[in-house]
């Protein structure tokens, strides 16, 4: 009950995390495995940008890899069918993701969560067969985007994307601006009416807000870091796999983000690490993966909802709480005393 | 190819065989969401539960008549327990949990199912009766087709007299107006949402039930018919038996007409469809203004 009262606003402390978690993730690949800890950093990214909808907009997509395979198949066809350079090929598929989420904004935004959810699911599986039957000849169908030449980063300086460390470190100070950049989004006026938007539509929209508007341009800045993710992916891969526009892409993206903690600020990035190295560990001894990733959906929804982060979070704001409410029992029984 | 007047005819039947089991999935969605607010994720996962359930029982018994009914009743017992155990704890909560739950439901189910049956698919014997098809004047149908319409025909004479002319369906019709107001009357609501729920995913069990007779029985085949059943109530507005009815007719000539031109595109002229009737009409054909 004291938990669903309590408004659940991010405040500025997340400042102080965030850097705690870049300087974690500098060490990060020398602890676990480097691609591992690569493709922690950029479901990471995908993650944030997922919640960005999701937990600070109150707006749930159900289809998000289409963004994410967007970014991914256009990074891809750029280097291969263009030649284009790196910095390019990103820019591409952040041009494109941008663009497919304001289309999608422009069409549902205005709707109900669950028909936003549905035609949001919609859009992720109309790419999914698109990529996978029509448009073969061009994005590999079930094979996937193959043969993507040799990545090499060509400015400001060189560096060999075909070799671990250097791709972790172009990835991380990729994400880790993205990360910037998303945190100073969210703890701006604009990152507050979101909030409000999530917290009570009705009042924000009748205390004059734009709030339609609010709404498509975190769906665009969502698509717009799902896109990067996806590039990043495609190129921390060397190709371009249709599984990024599969729905369980959609729903694991989902699944690590409440698992995390969908009302704080780095939780989706943390319910990554944990699902990822969790996958990474155990998914070879447990033949039935997708059984448990459903149970613990559930084990979610029903009992722990805040995630890790959150709940975390609760406890600590809880015993803060405890620690400053003021004891109005003794006064009364003074008063009584007196007066009696 | 040639566009002749058999050739269309031929699709236009086959196009309502096909709508026609949309129908009964979109009828069984409608229900759930109308009377419970929950859009059921898993409605494709209680379509193949039927299809599977009905494979059972015809490999037991033998017997295809048996099977069917069968179906229903079994996946509307899951269905019951599932919303008992799983969905009950989340009313009055922030309604996209109940999305989530039955999502990941769906993940678990389809896992559950792949593990103990295997991937390879379950193909059921049709009774000699339903061997051939239906000729007049060049015209095919396959005569199974031709029973999945007039099975689609009864099923929604049935709820129309059940809504219309029982106690029951005139309580749940009550209860998807007003809940709070029927409760007050001292009626079980909860009850009646588990009821819902199961007639919902009843409808879902009989339409792959007898789907399983074309497409064979694979545990994945419930996730493609859950995205579909969404485009079909999209189209026809979230809420309006009505608006299932047409959309899944609808869909079914998009389909049909879509795999004999470029059958590469089948899968995305639905989604082509749903967002143009989007465009057009922004809360599909029949949706009810207040509840968008």
């Amino acid at each position: 009950m004291k938990n669903d009262l309590r408004p659940k606003v991010q405040r500025g402390a997340g400042n102080r995390t965030v850097w705690l978690a870049l300087l974690v993730c500098i060490v990060l690949p020398f602890v676990i495995s480097i691609p591992l800890a690569t493709e922690i950093m950029i479901f990471g990214l995908f993650a944030l940008a997922f919640n960005l909808l999701l937990g600070y907009t109150g707006v749930l997509s159900f289809g998000h890899a289409a963004y994410f395979g967007v970014g991914s198949y256009a990074c891809g066809m750029a280097i291969r069918y263009a030649g284009a350079s790196i910095w390019t090929s990103l820019l591409i598929s952040i041009a494109l993701g941008s663009l497919l989420a304001a289309i999608v904004g422009a069409l549902a935004i205005k709707k109900r969560g669950v028909y936003f959810a549905m035609i949001s699911m919609a859009v992720g599986q109309m790419f999914y067969f698109l990529a996978l039957s029509p448009l073969k000849r061009w994005t590999g169908g079930e094979d996937g985007l193959k043969f993507i030449p040799r990545l090499k980063l060509e400015f400001p300086f060189f560096v060999d994307l075909g070799s671990p460390y250097p791709l972790y470190f172009f990835v991380y100070i990729i994400v880790g601006i993205s990360i910037l950049v998303i945190w100073r989004i969210l703890n701006s006026p604009f990152g507050r009416l979101l909030q409000a938007i999530r917290e009570n539509e009705e009042r924000t929209i009748a205390s004059g807000y734009n709030v339609t508007m609010a709404k498509f341009v975190s769906l665009v800045f969502s698509g717009f870091f799902s896109a990067l993710a996806g590039g990043l992916f495609t190129i921390y891969l060397g190709y371009g796999p249709l599984h990024s526009l599969y729905w369980l892409t959609s729903g694991t993206i989902l699944l690590m983000t409440i698992l995390g903690g969908m009302h704080t600020f780095i939780g989706p990035v943390v319910g990554v690490a944990v699902f990822l190295y969790v996958q990474n560990q155990f998914s070879r001894y447990i033949e039935r993966w997708e059984l448990l990733v459903g149970i613990l959906f559930i084990s979610l929804v029903l009992i722990f909802p805040d995630g890790i982060v959150g709940t975390i979070k609760n406890k600590y704001l809880e015993r803060k709480a405890d620690d400053t409410s003021p004891e109005t029992e003794p006064e009364l029984n003074a008063k009584t005393e007196t007066e009696g | 190819m040639e566009l002749t007047l058999t050739l269309i005819i031929t699709q236009i039947l086959f196009g309502l065989a096909l709508g026609a089991v949309y129908i009964m999935m979109a009828s069984g969605l409608t229900i759930i969401f109308g009377l419970l607010d929950v859009v059921n994720f898993a409605h494709g996962t209680f379509y193949m539960l039927g299809a599977f359930a009905a494979y059972i029982v015809i490999s037991l018994f033998g017997n295809f008549w048996l099977g069917l009914p069968c179906a229903i009743i079994l996946v509307g017992l899951i269905g019951w327990m599932t919303e008992s155990l799983l969905i009950k704890p989340l009313y009055g909560k922030d309604p996209l949990y109940p999305l989530l739950l039955t999502f990941g439901f769906s993940i678990a189910v389809t896992d559950l199912m792949r593990w103990i049956f295997g991937t390879i698919p379950k193909v059921i014997e049709l009774p000699k009766g339903f061997a051939g098809s239906f000729m007049s004047a060049g015209i095919f149908i396959p005569k199974y087709r031709v029973f999945i319409i007039c099975l689609t025909i009864a099923v929604l004479l049935f709820l129309w007299f059940f809504f219309k002319k029982t106690n029951l369906g005139m309580i749940i019709r009550a209860a998807t107006r007003d809940s709070l107001m029927v409760r007050t009357l001292g009626i079980n609501v909860p009850r009646i949402w588990t009821f819902g729920f199961a007639l919902g995913v009843g409808l879902a069990g009989l339409g792959g039930a007898v789907n399983s007779s074309i497409v064979a029985a694979v545990p994945d085949m419930g996730v493609e018919m859950t995205v579909e059943c969404f485009v079909v109530v999209v189209i026809g507005g979230l809420g309006s038996l009505g608006g299932a009815i047409l959309g899944g007719l609808i869909i079914g000539q998009v389909i049909s007409f879509v795999s004999l031109f470029a059958s590469d595109w089948s899968n995305v002229a639905i989604f082509l469809t749903m967002f143009f009737i989007l465009l057009v009409r922004t809360r599909g054909l029949f949706g009810e203004a207040g509840r968008l």
